[in-house]
């Protein structure tokens, strides 16, 4: 990751260019609207969501708090099954594993299937300055590919894109002009890809789960791509995070039903591969050679941090992105990170330790809580963007005029008689610049607020300066209260005094 | 299973770093969680699914109709049949309909005795692996149709299982425009994790290389959210039902 690039501008900034971005808004909220509701349907007709919910926090917060035994069991199969594993404890270490192996082996060109850890090493830029070519064998993945862009969804990643536009990336691609028919440019892609996979000499891979008790890894897919990678080319690199660990099969069957249902709303995807070890010797296909990254990145100092430790149970089904207002409305690029939508907004600056940088995604959080609701794994994390803010606020990276503006309203606030005075004072001083019954300025503080509003002046006698005047009204123009709705009341009140429960009292 | 004779420097320094890196790596863990390393198995109390789940069931008929409801749905095909004598004719049949030109197989001997190769005289059919000399994946890259045995089925998700041996190659049933996949009824369970529990108890050793769940033809929607079908693998595929 270099923050340095991604965090251009800040996130309100970068909203702004997604906000100007009409197609970018209504793709992002079809599409996550239709995830969304195929969750919800895919959830419902399944039956007894919270329960599987719930089992499935219960086995991701076992795996985490045991990951020491759980990640070495891995390792220790993994390495009986004839993989080669590698560790990595930053972005730097990761790289130069793969452009280790990828040069011994002298490999020309590297398909890769969809790896979120792989964009979070921007390790395509690696490959390509090596000279290695570089696919991303993923369709979404491919389209952004050849647009130099990132992903801007988890499971979508060209969500931005319409057809059109993908027909002229395409068109370019191909050196033809190509319509912009999702089933011819399908089509297309399908044919180029089938001969990079069939010449590469590396398939890279990300991994969903790995089974610890077998040093097996497995991956989901629908189109066939990382079945592809990972039969095909005669070495396999598979870059994973540290947390992508589960203990056993039995267990992978919760994940395979929480992680489908809530990322697209299906049943199962398309494809589910186990794969354990490089193929075996007599095997007519699969790698000869299979190579398992294990990353940190970041990842190691949310262990043991009471209030982020379950940010690595999250599995990237991106639910809480299609269920979060703010990502429907800025998309996913604003959020300037690998990740993004909520888990990003928390995962992001965690990843990075540098809480100060990246501190702004946090405030892309409406704390809804929809997100939370969403997860399939319970992960708090609304709780976990107000706890981002309170560092970031602890650490004094907070606003200093927000931070100036609390204290004096709480000097102004402390006694009656100075807010009255400031009232007062408020009431003449506003006179020059209150037009029309509203202060239209836009310098200063009021320069947010006032781009889009007016802001109402002081009135020119408080609520509590009219109050014996409307207490007065009141008390002359009430129709007196019928009979025996006063004795009901006097007789609740009766009852609330003798057991001792006190009202709100206002004097 | 590696063979140290043969394995580079360049890899027997990587393994070498890899050794050092793992006890800082792990040690690392453990200190973060602010206890000493763990060695020994957790109680891990929440394993595999909810209790009731484990227990639910369908009968035969229910994991037919709804095998084949579910794999319908996203796309896939389901024809039953009574015999591995109308699966042959199944898939002659559709060889010739679909002007097949060539047909790979897995080398297994119920696909053996469908004998493809006499009904279908005019159709190119390998068997997978027969010959140590053959480009495989070519064979099966080129390949119109696929057939293959399932291992095993879930009827709650519609998904076959198909796994990798010698004579059993990934591609046949990855690389082919049509894969047909030929179920006995027997092998269809209710839950997936019927499929899965087997491979805690067959143990690490015992595992194939590659183990497939397929629930359907290769998709995406990764074009605004348009439904495509057969973007990498095969955009049809048939499972034959049979017993």
């Amino acid at each position: 990751m270099n923050p340095a690039q991604s965090t251009q501008g800040t996130v309100k900034e970068r909203a702004g260019v997604a906000l100007n971005n009409d197609f970018l808004r209504n793709a992002v909220k079809f599409t996550t609207e239709r995830l969304r509701s195929g969750k919800q349907a895919a959830s419902a007709e399944h039956g007894n969501w919270e329960e599987w919910r719930e089992r499935g926090r219960q086995i991701r917060l076992h795996t985490i708090a045991h990951l020491d035994y759980y990640l070495n069991l891995f390792v220790d199969n993994a390495r009986k099954n004839g993989v080669h594993v590698h560790f990595a404890p930053d972005t730097a270490a990761a790289t130069d594993i793969v452009m280790t192996i990828a040069r011994n082996k002298q490999a020309e060109s590297v398909v890769k299937s969809k790896s979120m850890v792989s964009e979070e090493l921007h390790i395509n830029r690696a490959l390509e300055l090596a000279g290695i070519e570089t696919i991303e064998s993923d369709l979404g993945e491919y389209i952004i590919q050849l647009a130099g862009e990132g992903p801007s969804h988890i499971v979508i990643p060209a969500i931005h894109k319409n057809r059109y536009q993908i027909a002229e990336l395409l068109s370019e691609d191909a050196g033809e002009e190509l319509p912009p028919d999702t089933t011819i440019l399908a089509g297309y892609v399908r044919r180029k890809l089938r001969e990079k996979f069939l010449g590469a000499d590396i398939g890279m891979t990300g991994c969903n789960f790995a089974i610890a008790e077998t040093g097996s890894m497995v991956l989901f897919e629908n189109e066939g791509n990382a079945r592809m990678v990972t039969t095909l080319p005669k070495t396999q690199i598979t870059l994973m995070g540290m947390e992508r660990i589960i203990p056993s099969w039995e267990d992978l069957e919760v994940m395979a039903t929480l992680l489908p249902r809530s990322a697209t709303g299906q049943r199962l995807t398309m494809y589910m591969s186990g794969i354990t070890g490089p193929k075996r010797t007599a095997d007519g296909d699969g790698p000869e050679e299979m190579h398992i990254i294990i990353v940190d990145n970041g990842r190691s100092e949310q262990l043991g941090d009471s209030e982020f430790q379950e940010l690595l149970n999250c599995i990237r089904c991106g639910a809480c992105l299609n269920v979060c207002p703010v990502y429907r409305h800025i998309g996913g690029h604003s959020y300037g990170g690998t990740y993004s939508g909520p888990i990003g907004a928390v995962l992001t600056p965690a990843l990075n330790r540098n809480v100060a940088e990246w501190d702004d995604i946090a405030n892309a959080s409406s704390l809804c809580g929809a997100c939370s609701e969403a997860c399939p794994v319970k992960i708090p994390l609304h709780d976990m963007l107000v706890y981002l803010r309170r560092r970031k606020v602890e650490r004094g990276h907070g606003n200093r005029w927000e931070a100036l503006g609390m204290k004096g309203f709480a000097v102004l606030m402390a006694n009656s008689k100075r807010l009255n005075l400031a009232l007062k004072m408020g009431r003449i001083a506003q006179k020059p610049v209150v037009h029309n019954k509203g202060i239209t300025l836009k310098i200063g503080p009021l320069k947010g607020w006032n781009t889009y509003r007016v802001t109402s002046p002081i009135a020119d006698h408080s609520f509590r300066e009219n109050w014996q005047e409307l207490s007065e009204d009141t008390r002359r123009t009430a129709r007196p209260m019928n009979a025996e709705t006063w004795d009901r009341m006097e007789q609740i009140l009766r009852q609330r005094r003798a057991s001792g429960i006190q009202g709100g009292h206002h004097e | 299973m590696s063979n140290s004779q043969s394995t580079p420097d360049w890899l027997n320094k990587l393994e070498e770093q890899s050794r050092i890196s793992q006890q800082a790596f792990i040690d690392n863990i453990s200190t973060r969680l602010r206890r000493p390393r763990m060695t020994e198995a957790p109680d891990h109390p929440y394993r595999g699914t909810p209790a009731f789940w484990s227990e639910f069931e369908w009968d035969s008929q229910q994991r037919i109709d709804k095998f084949t409801t579910h794999f319908q749905e996203v796309g896939g095909h389901v024809v039953r049949l009574q015999t591995m004598e109308q699966a042959a004719g199944f898939i002659a049949d559709h060889a010739v309909q679909m002007n097949a030109r060539y047909l790979i197989r897995q080398q297994q001997l119920e696909l053996a005795e469908l004998r493809l190769e006499e009904r279908l005289p005019d159709v190119q059919i390998s068997s997978w692996n027969s010959d140590p000399d053959e480009a495989w994946k070519a064979r099966a890259a080129e390949a119109d149709i696929g057939v293959v045995m399932a291992d095993g089925a879930a009827a709650y998700t519609g998904t076959v299982m198909v796994t990798s041996a010698p004579h059993q190659g990934r591609s046949v049933s990855l690389l082919p425009t049509v894969c047909i996949v030929i179920l006995p009824v027997d092998r269809l369970y209710t839950r997936l994790g019927e499929l899965l529990i087997p491979m805690d108890e067959i143990g690490r050793e015992n595992l194939p290389a590659g183990m497939h769940f397929i629930s359907g033809p290769s998709r995406s929607s990764d074009i605004e959210n348009d439904l495509t079908i057969g973007v990498h693998g095969p955009g049809i595929i048939y499972t034959l039902l049979v017993g």
